[in-house]
């Protein structure tokens, strides 16, 4: 299959660029890219436009295959694409679209102290963080849950957490869906996906989930800055991770499901990991209602670890330490969403694979403080640059459906990565540069060098540019703590 | 020839796949799957890359279903990583005691592990063709991680 060039690349404005429809005769709609001049090198140097192009040819797709400027090669969707599917037109959900991690995302505390007050603890700190949350390949967590236990968090997520002494209510306010996702069945989640998950619940993980304490280095806008409680030089804590083994696991057995229908729909996908179905058929409504219990399962999970931060604070700083809860959005995840498309209203299932959702001002689903300015949206970047704090537009809801980027996407391979940088010097410039580093695996820092990323700084300059988000927030790393 | 090698990707883990028969080939997919995320086990030696242990005492018996060869693949390879990942086990070798274009039925033999490098969500279908080249079977195959 020809692999998409500079030429085949249609520029709309300065951070647009269209695939045509006419680029392949199975496109049902164009597929649009977020990304400036700058990038369009390293963006089709792998086959991540292909897999938007793929995209565009789901059925009962609407507008366009987005991709954001992060975006880079995955599987079936490329990471940082965005596809709305009509629900009343056969659209269909893909879980491969959707991702092996559903639910992986971002959350993010804001300290009642500012980096001042906190720098003389932050080495002891950053101890006690990596000891109280568990991170790494295999580690399990300080919580075992029957599996009785575990179907209360599957159907109830980080309520369920709050019912049972973790945390408080108002943290559900500041999470997308509450964090209780409504619709979940924990009967359609399998055994298997119980049992890799039972052990797993307050764990961030391996690979590109950390939990960083940072310093809010620049304030963009003071107005919204205050209603998301940021001030310059004050410490937040940022948690990324997701739904563990229980939802890799819910996905392979979607997958594997949604599979034995194919031949049944007649499809004729360019990629067999977009294997989908019609969204109102029995098994996309079964799958989405086990992604729903998954995504529980993750908010949960991320709720538990801000428990214990909180917890690793009071110990090292004293009780009167705090973290409020700003926000925690979803990166992975299907939602039924309603959106106005030609003049109508309609009602689609959302796939956002590597991308946050952005919704403006004045939509019910921003959190009631925050509506007057829209919703916070988390950009976790790599532990050498920056992470932003971005806040949802007006004009975002119709130009890619309420939706931003989700980090500063990689563009290099892991393997690449490990044999450029040795994760020894990094730990050493990092720490000459006055970020802590606790991880007990150099070959896992080095993979997630900063180098094997993308300019975050210009990613979500496009983001600002393009009018998806705006920019609200700057921070930088002062500890990062992460598994190998 | 070589049994497996890794492939660039930009975000996951690509190996490509050998094998002179369909058995070996998944035989040579169930090493690949475990060689490329270093496991780490203690009584064992790191030697090119690769875990060699002198024992391997852990085993089980994994049986697989699926309408074609890929998809028995991904079904094959699904089911030995939930096994891993419950047990905290890698799996060195495979012996393939029954094997069709739609079922297979195996022994796969490891060591109990400290933990890997590198954590496998899934296997993945995209970019998987089992193919035959100059009388080799080989295919991609691309893991999230």
């Amino acid at each position: 299959m020809a692999k998409i060039t500079r030429d085949d690349l249609i520029k709309i404005d300065e951070y647009t660029y269209e695939i045509p429809k006419k680029y392949r005769s199975d496109m049902l709609v164009p597929a649009r890219v977020f990304m400036k001049e700058s990038m369009i090198e390293d963006i089709i140097e792998d086959r991540s436009l292909d897999q938007l192009v793929n995209v565009a040819t789901l059925p009962g797709i609407q507008k366009y295959a987005f991709a954001m400027p992060d975006i880079h090669q995955g599987y079936g969707f490329p990471i940082g694409g965005v596809a709305a599917m009509a629900i009343e037109h056969g659209g269909v959900i893909s879980p491969g679209g959707i991702g092996y991690d559903i639910n992986c995302g971002v959350r993010l505390l804001v300290a009642n102290m500012n980096h001042e007050q906190l720098q003389p603890y932050m080495a002891t700190l950053a101890t006690a963080l990596f000891h109280a949350v568990p991170s790494g390949v295999g580690r399990g967590g300080k919580l075992k849950l029957t599996l009785g236990e575990l179907d209360k968090v599957l159907g109830d997520g980080a309520k369920h957490m709050i019912d049972i002494g973790y945390g408080t209510p108002q943290d559900l306010e500041f999470c997308e869906e509450h964090g209780t996702m409504a619709g979940a069945d924990p009967d359609l989640v399998s055994e298997h996906a119980k049992k890799r998950g039972a052990d797993q619940l307050g764990t961030l993980g391996s690979g590109n989930h950390f939990l960083e304490v940072q310093k809010v280095e620049e304030i963009y806008d003071e107005k919204t800055a205050q209603a998301f409680g940021l001030t310059q030089g004050a410490i937040t804590v940022m948690i990324h991770c997701g739904s563990r083994g229980l939802g890799h696991q819910t996905c392979t057995d979607y997958v594997r499901t949604l599979m034995d229908y194919l031949p049944q729909w007649g499809y004729v996908l360019p990629d067999r990991e977009l294997v989908c179905a019609p969204f109102t058929s029995k098994p996309a409504q079964d799958y989405f209602a086990a992604m729903i219990a998954a995504s529980n399962f993750a908010w949960a999970n991320r709720h538990l670890i801000a428990h214990w931060v909180r917890e690793a604070f009071h110990e090292v700083v004293g009780k009167d330490a705090w973290l409020s809860l700003v926000y925690d959005v979803s990166h992975n995840i299907g939602k039924k969403e309603r959106h106005m498309i030609d003049g109508k209203m309609i009602e689609v299932i959302m796939h956002r694979k590597g991308a946050t959702r952005a919704f403006g001002p004045h939509t019910p689903q921003t959190p009631l403080r925050y509506q007057s300015v829209g919703q916070p949206v988390l950009i976790p970047g790599t532990m050498g640059t920056a992470s932003y704090v971005l806040a949802g537009t007006a004009e975002g809801m119709d130009i890619a459906f309420g939706s931003s980027c989700h980090g500063a996407g990689r563009r290099m391979s892991r393997m690449k990565a490990k044999h450029t940088i040795r994760g020894s010097q990094l730990r050493k410039e990092l720490e000459s540069h006055g970020i802590i580093v606790r991880c007990d695996s150099d070959a896992g820092l080095a993979e997630e060098a900063p180098i094997a990323y993308k300019d975050v700084d210009s990613v979500v300059d496009v983001v600002h540019g393009a009018g998806l988000a705006r920019k609200i927030a700057r921070l930088v790393p002062v500890a990062v703590i992460k598994g190998g | 020839m070589k049994d497996f090698e890794l492939v660039s990707h930009t975000a996951d883990l690509k190996i490509r796949v050998y094998g002179q028969t369909l058995e070996a080939l998944f035989r040579n997919a169930v090493i690949g799957m475990f060689q490329s995320i270093s496991p780490k086990s203690e009584g064992c030696q790191v030697k090119d890359d690769r875990l060699v242990c002198s024992q391997l005492p852990v085993q089980h018996e994994i049986k697989a279903t699926g309408p074609d060869p890929e998809a028995l693949l991904v079904n094959f390879l699904s089911q030995i990583l939930y096994v891993s990942d419950v047990n905290n086990e890698a799996y060195l070798d495979a012996m393939i005691a029954e094997f069709t274009d739609r079922f297979v039925k195996a022994t796969v033999r490891g060591v109990k592990i400290n933990g890997f490098d590198v954590e496998i969500k899934a296997v993945t279908y995209h970019d998987l063709h089992i193919e035959q080249k100059n009388g080799v079977w080989q295919t991609d195959i691309v893991f999230d991680i």
